[in-house]
């Protein structure tokens, strides 16, 4: 029992090692020859877990043999459009603006039902409101809506709201992020006296506290509701 | 950065597999061989007695039993261990046949080293045949 549990946790790392060499593209976003390394890889790795008698090395070497076969795949992908399309397909047209193109549909293997599934997915109960849908390598559907039924954005408002900014983390469950304070110029000294001012002991009772570029800051205490402020200067992400 | 990064790490693996590949045959090879040699030596000999309770052969068996556990457990990282049972269920049966002094089986369990060893070789190489 003691080998399978070791073997396990060397296997684990090892399957956790490649899928990071590999990238980090989700099931959803795999082209084709992706899937099916993952599919193999994962059939692989349970083998020499489950059975003593199979040397670790037995899973391995094939588990680094796609991984290998994955990243000259990969480059040959990049630098060949003709290859690239071989091995991921191309994107195709499944609707436009004459209606569903029935040909691509059937090309595809799919059904309309299939089609309006994933129309609905993307946020349209009806054809009508689609100039265009793509089916893409990956197996999603990208849609164009027809121009009266996109949603408004703030350009066609002209709102002349401001660009928006991603709120940089200080303090997250009790803990400093140290990149994070000297991204925003601020000490924990002056951070643990905003806190102590709004009501909480200690850092250590901070379950999250962020500021945006103006300052604006975010802090809810682990006990306590949430509470928005201005910092005044103090922080500046 | 991270390009480097991520090459290396693919040019380390490559070599993890070479080293792999160079290191079965070292081991592997050379450990079946060794055993091949000693079941060829023992065979030579047999060819002149007529019976096992002779001491050069209880030498050379025991040779063969020191040449396989030396080897063994090197097997055990690249071969199914299944797979290399085989040979010391063999070397445990020439050994049983000496003491009740049983040429016939004797010769037949150095003949299924033998060629356990001349097909596990063969089947260990990189061929067309054991590709497909």
């Amino acid at each position: 029992m003691v080998t399978i549990v070791l073997r396990a946790i060397i296997i684990y790392l090892i399957v956790l090692l490649i899928f990071r060499i590999m990238g980090k593209r989700q099931i959803g976003q795999m082209q084709p020859f992706e899937l099916v390394l993952t599919l193999i890889i994962a059939d692989l790795a349970t083998i020499p877990m489950a059975e003593v008698s199979v040397p670790v090395l037995h899973g391995i070497v094939p588990l680094f043999t796609l991984t290998i076969l994955h990243f000259i795949l990969t480059l040959i992908s990049k630098s060949s459009t003709w290859f690239s399309k071989f091995i991921s397909g191309k994107p195709v047209i499944v609707i436009n603006p004459k209606g569903i193109d029935y040909k691509a549909i059937k090309m595809l293997n799919l059904s309309i039902d299939d089609i309006l599934a994933a129309l609905r997915n993307c946020g349209y109960f009806s054809i009508a409101q689609v100039q265009y849908a793509i089916m893409e390598t990956n197996g999603k559907i990208s849609v164009l809506p027809k121009a009266e039924f996109s949603p408004a954005t703030n350009g066609d408002l002209e709102t002349g709201a401001e660009d928006s900014f991603i709120p940089i983390t200080l303090i997250n469950e009790g803990k400093f992020m140290e990149e994070n304070l000297k991204l925003a110029g601020v000490e924990r000294s002056k951070l643990e006296e905003i806190i102590k001012s709004k009501g909480c002991k200690s850092y250590k009772d901070v379950l999250l506290f962020s500021v945006d570029q103006n300052g604006q800051a975010f802090l809810q205490c682990k006990k306590g509701e949430a509470q928005s402020f201005a910092t005044s200067g103090v922080v500046q992400a | 950065m991270t390009k480097i990064f991520h090459y290396i790490n693919f040019a380390l693996i490559f070599l993890f597999l070479v080293g792999i590949c160079i290191l079965e045959e070292v081991i592997v090879s050379g450990s079946l061989k060794a055993v091949q040699n000693d079941v060829l030596a023992i065979e030579q000999v047999l060819q002149e007695k007529d019976a096992l309770l002779d001491s050069e052969i209880i030498i050379m068996v025991d040779n063969l039993e020191y040449t396989w556990a030396k080897n063994e457990s090197k097997m055990c990282y690249m071969v199914n261990h299944k797979s290399i049972q085989e040979i010391g269920v063999e070397i445990a049966r020439l050994k049983g046949c000496i003491v009740i002094d049983n040429i016939d089986d004797f010769r037949i369990s150095l003949e299924h080293l033998s060629l356990y060893c001349h097909s596990y070789l063969h089947f260990m190489g990189a061929s067309i045949h054991n590709v497909l």
